[in-house]
């Protein structure tokens, strides 16, 4: 098994359960290196001054932060230190709350907690306590030099901790434009035809269902590289032109339909007005295209 | 009245300064910056799908409709930071996807939006075809509608969808949504000069396909050439820089119809109020350009 990533105790009142940390996910992001399609030498990144040109070691190297245009303070490693947070060791649970209240908006990175030598029975307990109420603990907990807001689950045979966005770091929905308002409110009509149209699709949620296709096209294209077979590039579309036309011959059909009076076949069949009156009202008021949309069949 | 050191506004987060709020751009028409502004704010839901991801193209009147007028391609340099821009073959535009930068652009004068038939991230790939009738007097907007209707009729017969809106001038632009990836340029240009020299050809009298202005007169041109990465259209709900603040308005083929047979270029000319009222009554009618999906036919060879 993996090391942990961290290792201290879940408290909360007089109980003290000691876990470690470990990551609960494993992102399979196909990973490139960059190289020099010449020679084929691995690309270095160096980091040079933008003044001089030479490169500059890593203990020259100040953060510094832009206070306007050009200018700049620095501060150092140490200056930094000062003001990181404590390493307690512990994830302090605040509160108990049900898991349906948080938004997953909140959720960060997910891990798992392991009760560390001794604690096997008070993790159980908690475990097992949680489970029968149905809450998850909020809490902070300090990981390297970052104070994070934490939410502990439990998770089949296991607790889960998920790290949490603060409040402020979450986007207000007040900046984002072009949400409907008041005046889209659906007719209860559309409303239950889109219900119906939900309730058609819902489906258990089951995650191994879901495949993450381009990886898996990407491996296989890389694995048959690698045995050296001649990989040919295939064209990302299938055929974005359509079927061959004479378009004369379609000009033709379409000035004949129009001398019968008739539009030509089309996706939109509908009868046109055919008074002067009433083509002069539809030049004011285009509803009827409304309507044929109505009428078009889906899918 | 403004002050000369202008209106602080906000949009969303954004903060802004108006300048010049009551500066008359529309003499004949007393239309001032102020109403320019407020038109861009209130068709803004409508407009901003279709100036999205695309490199935009400036038209300034600093000074009003009949001063000197400037097109400007390089997003300009005093741009706020939040200005999003794009770089395509070396020239720095400005793709405006939200309300805070056509509020921007509206307050530097532009009145008119001009923008490719493709986006920047997939320049060479356009997801329309343009077909710009432009009458030569004394052909007018009643005669671009019937060869307008020409288009139309042409295209039903290959089972495609297309769509017109009026150039805020004299003129109709028919276009024909593609959204497929993978089509070119030297896809859709050919496609679109066969299909301006067929109807050429069927209508001599009346139809031209050739650029040269002298070609024009009492006829109407059927501009195929604006399919290119190089060239832009004046974008759907854009102002144009005309006496009276006209706007390039899609209208339905019923509407085409009508203008065409009652012989009235009015009914399809649309100011500002008008097209914002048109819009709060039925919608962006010019939504499908942007999502419905048809493949480019491909061209038998000439029997």
């Amino acid at each position: 098994m993996a090391r942990p990533i961290w290792s201290g105790s879940i408290s909360f009142g007089l109980v003290n359960v000691p876990v470690k940390l470990y990551s609960a996910t494993s992102p399979k992001e196909v990973r490139f290196h960059m190289l020099h399609d010449k020679d084929g030498g691995r690309i270095q990144q160096k980091r040079v001054c933008a003044i001089d040109g030479e490169e500059v070691p890593w203990e020259h190297i100040v953060k510094g932060f832009e206070v306007s245009k050009g200018r700049y303070v620095t501060v150092t490693q140490e200056e930094l230190a000062a003001f990181n947070p404590k390493a307690t060791r512990s994830i302090d649970i605040e509160d108990f709350v049900d898991l349906h209240q948080i938004d997953p908006i909140y959720y960060d990175h997910s891990y798992y907690l392991v009760p560390d030598r001794g604690a096997a029975r008070p993790y159980a307990l908690l475990l097992e306590a949680m489970k029968r109420t149905g809450k998850v603990g909020v809490g902070q907990f300090v990981l390297r030099t970052k104070q994070y807001l934490a939410a502990v689950r439990p998770m089949g045979r296991a607790l889960a901790l998920s790290t949490m966005l603060y409040a402020d770091e979450v986007v207000d929905q007040d900046e984002l434009e072009g949400l409907p308002g008041s005046e889209a409110k659906p007719r209860d009509k559309e409303l239950h035809m889109a219900e119906q149209l939900v309730e058609s699709l819902a489906a258990e949620f089951d995650p191994k269902k879901y495949k993450d296709t381009f990886r898996e096209q990407v491996l296989a294209l890389l694995e048959k590289k690698a045995e050296g077979q001649e990989i040919v590039a295939e064209p990302a579309e299938e055929e974005p032109r359509g079927k061959v036309v004479n378009l004369m011959d379609a000009l033709a059909k379409s000035l004949a339909a129009t001398r019968k009076g008739e539009a030509p076949e089309a996706g939109e069949r509908r009868r046109r007005p055919q008074t002067e009156r009433a083509a002069a009202r539809t030049a004011r008021a285009p509803a009827a295209r409304g309507k044929a949309k109505g009428k078009r069949k889906h899918g | 009245m403004s002050s000369p050191e202008g209106r602080e506004v906000r949009i969303g987060t954004r903060q802004l300064r108006l300048l010049n709020l009551d500066k008359v751009l529309y003499p004949k028409a007393g239309f001032t910056k102020a109403q320019v502004i407020d038109y861009y704010l209130r068709m803004s839901t409508a407009l901003l799908p279709h100036l999205r991801g695309r490199p935009l193209t400036l038209k300034r009147y600093p000074n009003g409709v009949d001063q000197p007028y400037f097109y400007e391609k390089r997003c300009p340099q005093h741009r706020p930071p939040w200005v999003r821009t794009a770089e395509v073959d070396g020239i720095r535009y400005c793709v405006v996807d939200d309300l805070a930068s056509l509020v921007w652009l509206a307050n530097l004068a532009d009145l008119e939006l001009h923008v490719p038939l493709s986006r920047a991230l997939s320049y060479q790939r356009p997801d329309q075809v343009v077909f710009d009738l432009d009458p030569g007097a004394p052909a007018g907007l009643v005669q671009c509608c019937e060869v307008g209707l020409l288009l139309r009729g042409l295209f039903q017969s290959l089972r495609l969808h297309c769509h017109a809106k009026t150039s805020g001038s004299k003129g109709l632009q028919v276009y024909l949504p593609l959204n497929t990836p993978g089509v070119t340029y030297d896809d859709t240009k050919p496609f679109a000069r066969a299909v301006a020299e067929l109807l050429e050809r069927e209508r001599k009298a009346s139809i031209v396909s050739n650029m040269k202005k002298s070609l024009r007169t009492g006829k109407v041109l059927v501009d195929w050439s604006q399919n290119d990465p190089h060239k832009t259209t004046v974008c759907v709900y854009s102002l144009r820089a005309k006496e009276q603040p006209t706007v390039s308005t899609p209208v339905t083929w019923e509407e085409v119809e009508a203008c065409a047979r009652a012989r009235d270029p009015g009914l399809l000319t649309f100011d500002s109020g008008a097209a914002i009222r048109r819009v709060e009554e039925h919608g962006d009618l010019f939504a499908p350009v942007l999502q419905r999906k048809q493949k480019l036919p491909r061209l038998a060879p000439p029997k």
